[in-house]
């Protein structure tokens, strides 16, 4: 391991750390967090749950109680993470604050994507343990303590990999000065075709298939499929698989958008 | 009171000049809007494709909650966008500029600010109802009469919880209470169990801003429409109450703004 190698990791572990240090000091945002999260999950859990009971306890393979710990697993992993981090990144690009980060002697992103993952951490532990309650409390233990237990890291993974995968869209700013609107178009193709609203079995035979494959599907869906009782460890490795692919996106986009900003200037 | 009206029509026509000064600006986020809402129609879409009807709703009646969810919810969060400020104004001593002026405070307020994007919702409300909601005569003024309920219910319950700022000096009441009602009212009300179901028609009245006038709008019954109509009127009167009583204990921020 290179010096600078070493010196990323702890750049990354300092600036997690405070980023969690910084949230848990302010137990009003948590709060809200956990109010808005858990009206979320009690409105959208009563639909599927309506929906499951209307077809005879059943629905593509989930019975309520799984559409349950379905839709409070998916809407933490969400709810953890700023709604528009690329607009806000692309407003640092765009005013230049992101200037003064460039000059320290560590790549802005691992700085950046340290620092989200740290701030999602303390709202994601919040979420869960509102969730495992609410879930216990309407649906009833978990069916499958192996599944919860893949769903864990699943659900630390997916944050992970939405932050980066942000982060790598985001980088488009440093070129394209209306980048931040793009924020809109990926929530909501995270919502549908990542499964936070609805369960990728619920979409057609034809396209559910190729969309558990792809990387929004790792954001949120596959920590809510384990959670709710499939225990499909294989789900784990392309989540991690999307990760880096994504982080490596990430650094790659934002060293060279870093240097045309030294070229052209802010 | 018409010089009351007179002066917010004014204020109202300032605001959308503003509003719309960028006009790329402008249509990019009523573009943006428009995307957001046919997500939610994907979603019941592929939802009812599954199931026919759940606890009496169906695809056809989720149009028209939802025609009446997004024009109410852009008539309040886009014309009258300051209703969803009004705790943040109360508590940051945000209202000197418009206590200074010889009109309606709260009137002036509510007015002052248009926000764009939600100007989508009107646009996509109004698109869907002609597209999907099997539009006829009859059935349009009943949207209009659900839609002014709805949006006179929303609004009076925004200025009620944003109206706590007064009192509490925090600003999260206003927010949670805009959260619980955008969150609950997306919903029909006959999803949710009997204890959250009262609570929605009572603490949250999220089920009067959607569930009850699609409702009427879908089958009508005069004493629906008579009870959301009480409701509307109602909700505004607690609204302007609780703002007023507020008023008198609002501390200046010392701070000139628009408002």
């Amino acid at each position: 391991m290179t010096a600078t190698h070493i010196s990323n990791r702890r750049v990354a572990v300092t600036s997690g750390r405070s980023a969690v240090r910084r949230v848990t000091r302010q137990p009003g945002v948590l709060v809200f967090t956990a109010v808005f999260y858990l009206m979320v999950t009690v409105a959208l859990s009563s639909v599927w749950r309506a929906a499951a009971e209307t077809s005879g306890g059943a629905l593509v393979g989930y019975t309520a109680a799984a559409f349950t710990w379905y839709v409070a697993t998916s809407e933490s992993v969400i709810i953890s993470l700023p709604q528009r981090l690329i607009y806000d990144i692309a407003e640092d690009v765009r005013s230049g604050h992101i200037l003064g980060e460039m000059v320290r002697p560590t790549p802005t992103i691992v700085g950046r994507i340290a620092t989200q993952i740290g701030t999602a951490l303390p709202r994601l532990g919040i979420c869960v343990v509102i969730g495992f309650a609410f879930c216990s409390l309407v649906a009833g233990l978990p069916t499958s303590w192996s599944a919860i237990a893949l769903a864990a890291p699943a659900a630390v993974l997916a944050i992970s990999t939405n932050i980066a995968g942000q982060h790598a869209f985001a980088a488009s700013s440093f070129w394209f000065r209306d980048a931040g609107s793009a924020w809109f178009l990926y929530q909501k193709i995270v919502f549908v075709g990542g499964g936070m609203l609805i369960p990728l079995e619920v979409l057609p035979d034809a396209v559910n298939g190729w969309l558990r494959l792809l990387p929004f599907a790792a954001m949120a869906y596959t920590p809510a499929r384990l959670a709710s009782g499939h225990v499909e460890p294989e789900l784990l490795l392309l989540q991690a698989g999307w990760l880096a692919v994504f982080v490596l996106l990430a650094a790659r986009a934002f060293g060279a958008g870093e240097r045309h900003l030294m070229r052209v200037g802010a | 009171m018409i010089a009351n009206v007179r002066a917010a029509m004014v204020t109202w026509r300032s605001a959308w000049r503003e509003a719309s000064s960028n006009r790329a600006g402008f249509w990019t986020q009523v573009v943006i809007m428009l995307a957001n809402d046919v997500v939610w129609i994907v979603f019941w879409g592929l939802l009812f494709n599954r199931v026919d009807n759940i606890r009496g709703w169906d695809f056809d009646r989720m149009v028209l909650l939802f025609t009446v969810f997004t024009i109410s919810g852009g008539i309040v969060l886009g014309l009258l966008n300051n209703v969803r400020r009004l705790g943040e104004l109360a508590t940051t001593g945000g209202l000197d500029a418009a206590l200074a002026l010889p009109t309606s405070t709260l009137l002036h307020v509510v007015v002052r600010r248009i926000e764009p994007i939600n100007l989508g919702d009107i646009v996509f409300g109004i698109v869907l109802f002609l597209t999907l909601g099997d539009p006829t005569l009859a059935k349009a003024g009943l949207v209009v009469f659900g839609v002014v309920c709805s949006a006179s219910v929303w609004s009076g319950f925004l200025i009620l919880v944003g109206s706590f700022g007064f009192f509490v000096g925090r600003r999260e009441p206003g927010e949670l209470g805009f959260s619980a009602m955008a969150m609950f009212s997306n919903y029909p009300i006959d999803l949710y169990a009997g204890g959250l179901r009262v609570l929605l028609y009572g603490v949250v009245p999220a089920a009067f801003v959607t569930s009850v006038p699609a409702k009427i709008v879908d089958d009508f019954s005069l004493t629906q429409a008579a009870l959301l109509g009480g409701v509307a009127v109602l909700m505004m009167a607690i609204g302007v109450v609780a703002f007023n009583a507020g008023l008198r204990r609002y501390t200046s921020g010392a701070v000139w703004t628009s408002a």
